[in-house]
């Protein structure tokens, strides 16, 4: 019950602060207008560019795919940079004393702990739900060839997503003791993020250096997921439509459908088991760093 | 067992700058004996938040013995739910109504459903706040919020209340408010209050007076005993002519409406009264005051802003 109680004490102080919650909430929105107007031609040109000469598609499968990229960005992005957001209440009670005061009662640090990250994870995952039926309302205008498996497994992308970004955040977070310090994070990882992830750059554009660390953060098979479920139905059609073999792949190639760790091909249920193991690595570094917290030394 | 807190060579020092070392606390022992009121006195830095802050378990002491309600607070952490702390700084949260944060802080000590309704109306009487229950507190004025942080503090209903600076910058009203509360429940519940203040009317009126001075201990004992020792008693002579109370040898100071001489001891006035009869037909005699005793005693004055 003081698990409970605590969580819901954080979700409450992150609803009050009206300020936080709506712009958290409305940055996704923002950027999903940003990317449909200036970035949506940029990958309209490059996706058309590398198609052989003689193949027309359908302007919908263009848009489809287009879309479903700029989807895939967006909550590969989203669901890390909102954690950031939405987990301060951590560094504002450490501020306010509030933190040394949790320490004055019965409660344990593991509780403790768990209950900033859930209430995080509450704040992120309904911000990043409202950004993926959003993006969703957008294919659907544009063009729409997700199944409803594909759907189903957005959702548990986004789902996963955001408890990694929650658990990210959480180990980084613990470290800071001021305002000042998570908005200066909280910008580094917001402009950053997109980068090291996949979701702005294809990291096939990369170097081959770049690819290869690129390939040990769990992060970039978060977005790989996030493609392969947002522009999946768009590849089967394109299937259908007696598009070739090798061309689809090359497509999947370069947009990172397809991952690559040191020349071997990532399966998808391999991307999974990672993401769900650096879930699991760094909320328990979480818990545990606060499990051993020695008392202050001064 | 009759001690509420035992604190025994207690040593704390911090990292200053150009990496010099502060002693912040420096071979501090004392008795809080239960159901007593124990006030701590001091200056800025003399090291009284340290000492609570290693009470209550939140910094780490570099040598020496805590020991609380017999628990000794390097080996169990179970002594937490004895102890009620205000902080100087309310932690209170600003963005939730008052009952909501007791609510969830009372959920932490295990007081949930009918219990804490319970115990929220008994709250609200004693510290009469039951007409702001659903007020944001960050709307609040600073009694009202001294007195949910009280409220806080007395939910799970602590052997020990720890009240650090308690009523600074408070209204005269909710600082007595606060003091009645307090004797309330030490005659009720003998609760044991550990006061660090630095208004010298309640440190007068606490059981055993505490004077820190640069981490150390100056001075101890019961008010009675400090003023004894530390401060000079006076006797005020009215209706006597100057040359009376120059012929006495002892040094006075001309009032409006008489002559004040200053005594080491009541004793001495005992002495004069029955030496010079015909002088004190109209006259008072007045112990020396806590600020004197905090003043001899450190070589400085505590002013309304050394709240810490």
């Amino acid at each position: 019950m003081t698990f409970l109680s605590l969580t819901k004490r954080n979700c409450k102080m992150f609803f009050k602060d009206k300020g936080i919650f709506f712009t958290s909430l409305i940055t996704p929105l923002i950027l999903l207008v940003l990317y449909a107007t200036f970035l949506a031609n940029v990958y309209r040109d490059s996706f058309t560019s590398v198609m052989p000469e003689g193949i027309a598609l359908e302007e919908s499968l263009v848009n489809g795919l287009v879309g479903g990229q700029l989807l895939s960005s967006l909550l590969a992005v989203c669901t890390v940079t909102v954690a950031f957001c939405a987990n301060m209440l951590m560094v504002a009670d450490k501020v306010s004393g509030a933190a040394n005061d949790f320490l004055v009662t019965p409660v344990k640090r593991s509780v403790l702990a768990l209950s900033y990250y859930v209430a995080t994870a509450i704040s992120t995952l309904i911000i990043c739900f409202v950004a993926l039926g959003a993006g969703l309302i957008y294919l659907s205008s544009v063009g729409w060839y997700l199944s409803f498996g594909d759907v189903l497994a957005l959702i548990l992308d986004v789902f996963l997503l955001s408890m990694f970004g929650t658990a990210l955040s959480s180990v980084i977070n613990y470290f800071l003791t001021s305002q000042g310090q998570i908005s200066a994070v909280g910008s580094i990882v917001s402009a950053g993020y997109g980068f090291i992830c996949g979701a702005y750059m294809p990291i096939s554009s990369f170097s081959e250096g770049l690819q290869k660390v690129i390939s040990f953060l769990p992060g970039t098979y978060g977005t790989s997921l996030l493609r392969n479920h947002a522009i999946g139905g768009v590849f089967r059609e394109m299937e259908a439509i007696g598009l070739p073999e090798i061309v689809i792949d090359s497509l999947r190639d370069s947009i990172d459908c397809n991952l690559y760790f040191f020349d071997h091909k990532v399966a998808t249920p391999v991307m999974y088991l990672i993401l769900a193991a650096a879930l699991f690595v760094t909320l328990s570094a979480y818990i545990l760093l606060h499990i051993f917290a020695k008392k202050k030394k001064g | 067992m009759n001690d509420s807190i035992r604190i025994e060579h207690l040593y704390k020092s911090f990292k200053g700058r150009k990496n010099h070392t502060v002693k912040a606390v420096d071979d501090l022992s004392f008795v809080v004996k239960k159901g007593e009121l124990f006030a701590f006195l001091g200056v800025n830095g003399a090291g009284k938040s340290t000492t609570i802050s290693i009470l209550c378990g939140t910094l780490q002491k570099d040598s020496g013995s805590v020991i609380v309600e017999g628990d000794n607070i390097d080996k169990t952490r179970r002594y937490v739910e004895k102890l009620g702390v205000v902080f100087q700084n309310s932690v209170l949260d600003g963005a939730l109504s008052v009952e909501d944060n007791l609510r969830y802080r009372a959920a932490l000590y295990g007081i949930e459903g009918e219990a804490f309704k319970t115990r929220l109306a008994e709250l609200s009487e004693l510290l009469s706040f039951g007409d702001i229950l659903d007020r944001t507190v960050s709307k609040l004025s600073g009694g009202q919020k001294r007195r949910i942080d009280i409220a806080r503090a007395l939910l799970h209903r602590p052997e020990i209340l720890i009240l650090d600076e308690p009523t600074t910058g408070l209204d005269p009203q909710t600082r007595k408010l606060l003091w009645d509360v307090v004797r309330d429940l030490r005659e009720r519940d003998n609760l044991t209050v550990f006061l660090t203040t630095h208004y010298m009317e309640e440190a007068a009126d606490a059981d055993y007076v505490v004077i820190l001075d640069s981490g150390r201990i100056a001075a101890k004992g019961t008010p009675l005993e400090l003023k004894t020792q530390y401060a000079r008693d006076a006797i005020t002579l009215y209706h006597v002519n100057e040359a009376e109370i120059a012929a006495l040898g002892l040094p006075y100071t001309p009032l409006r409406d008489g002559y004040r001489i200053e005594i080491a001891a009541t004793a001495d006035a005992t002495a004069l009264i029955t030496k010079h009869p015909h002088l004190f037909v109209d006259y008072e005699i007045v112990k020396g005051k806590m600020d004197d005793v905090f003043l001899n005693v450190t070589g400085k004055t505590l002013k309304g802003d050394d709240s810490k």
